[in-house]
């Protein structure tokens, strides 16, 4: 039976790359410790397929038209998108795909009532997915990445109850479908708190930011879906925040582990509360 | 201000998706933009807005924020260090009423 070998909520704000300078030196230690931890123990975990949930962001689909999960299905992820390159300001990167997992998430998910999309064609990536492959060098992992792009940002979107139902599903088909002995890494990205586009742009909810990370380690799933509403969210930042849904559906999949914080970083030229978590599975 | 108010039916949205999309017409956006704006069928308050840096009667038509965020950017600039700061400075005093 396949399992879960790693678990993790990771941020993707493109200023952690390309304003990184304009950090203090603790802030830099900060986004430097978490990716470094995080790296480490993906690396540990010797994954052989990368399953990485992250906000669209609106990038590969227009909004008349806007799947709630998108499947990259592509044999080859290529990024940052042209536009995208002097916004992030990280160099490009290669990750391999795997068309073959792609399939199996794709039909295993249908059959359990989830409604996904896919595209064999390449997707576009903006920070979501580039931020995290070049700052965990997942180019240089040599394992396939299977990316689903997700809706947090077009109303109406899966709320936490959904993402995390989503993601018991995607545990159930992970265990099921996919090879025995395959050893499977999730990805949340997205977060913190932020308001791309609003009056607030520049406005990080470090309470808000403190009490989600704290939710994350504490295990608590209850409480996180009773109290992790779109409103919630929302306050903290509207527009952006919600991205955070990504991490919940990694929570549904593996259930209530207790998870490590590297830290928290809040840097107004960031434009977002930096933070990450990374899920116990042996607890 | 936040999503409540979003309108998905809105031309413009299109508008910024292709300019994402299509360097060709990003590069024509910047040279002709009226002639651009001509081939989307923005209602008239969307596009007096557009014109006029208006992000405020922008979004309170119903324009999501994230997109307005990058229409910002094709107008001020997208590199991290310099254009996307004034874009950022630009859309904030739009929004509050500063300008």
């Amino acid at each position: 039976m396949a399992e879960i070998v790693f678990a993790a909520g990771i941020p993707h704000a493109p200023a952690i790359v390309g304003l990184f300078d304009k950090a203090t030196p603790e802030q830099q230690k900060v986004v430097r410790h978490t990716y470094a931890g995080l790296s480490g123990g993906l690396r540990r975990a010797r994954p052989d397929l990368i399953i990485a949930f992250a906000n669209d962001h609106m990038t590969n689909s227009r909004i008349i038209a806007y799947p709630d999960f998108l499947i990259g299905m592509a044999a080859e992820h290529t990024g940052p998108h042209e536009w995208f390159k002097p916004w992030i300001g990280c160099r490009d990167y290669v990750v391999k795909g795997s068309p073959e997992a792609a399939e199996v998430l794709f039909r295993g998910m249908s059959r359990r009532g989830v409604r996904m999309f896919g595209s064999r064609q390449p997707l576009k990536f903006d920070d979501n997915i580039s931020v995290p492959s070049v700052l965990l060098e997942l180019d240089t992992l040599g394992v396939p990445l299977v990316p689903v792009m997700q809706n947090c940002t077009v109303p109406p979107f899966p709320d936490q109850h959904r993402c995390y139902e989503v993601g018991q599903k995607l545990s159930d088909l992970i265990r099921h479908d996919f090879p025995a002995e395959m050893r499977v890494a999730l990805i949340g990205s997205g977060g913190l708190s932020h308001e791309p586009g609003g009056a607030r742009y520049l406005f990080i909810d470090e309470a808000f930011d403190r009490w989600f990370i704290d939710l994350c380690v504490a295990a608590d799933h209850k409480r996180m879906l009773r109290e992790l509403t779109i409103e919630k969210m929302e306050a903290a930042g509207s527009g952006g925040t919600a991205e955070l849904l990504a991490w919940v559906v990694v929570m549904g999949a593996i259930g209530e582990k207790p998870g490590q914080s590297f830290g928290y970083a809040i840097c107004s030229d960031f434009r977002c509360g930096i933070g990450a978590v990374a899920w116990n599975l042996a607890a | 201000m936040g999503l409540e108010k979003f309108d998905p039916t809105l031309a413009g949205h299109d508008l910024v998706q292709d300019l994402k999309w299509d360097p060709a017409l990003r590069a024509e956006f910047k040279d002709n933009e009226r002639a651009v704006l001509d081939r989307y069928p923005l209602r008239p308050e969307e596009r007096r807005a557009i014109e006029e840096r208006d992000f405020r009667t922008l979004y309170d038509i119903g324009f999501h924020p994230y997109l307005g965020g990058q229409l910002s950017r094709f107008i001020y600039g997208n590199d991290a260090a310099r254009g996307a700061l004034i874009a950022n400075k630009k859309l904030i005093a739009s929004l509050t009423g500063q300008k």
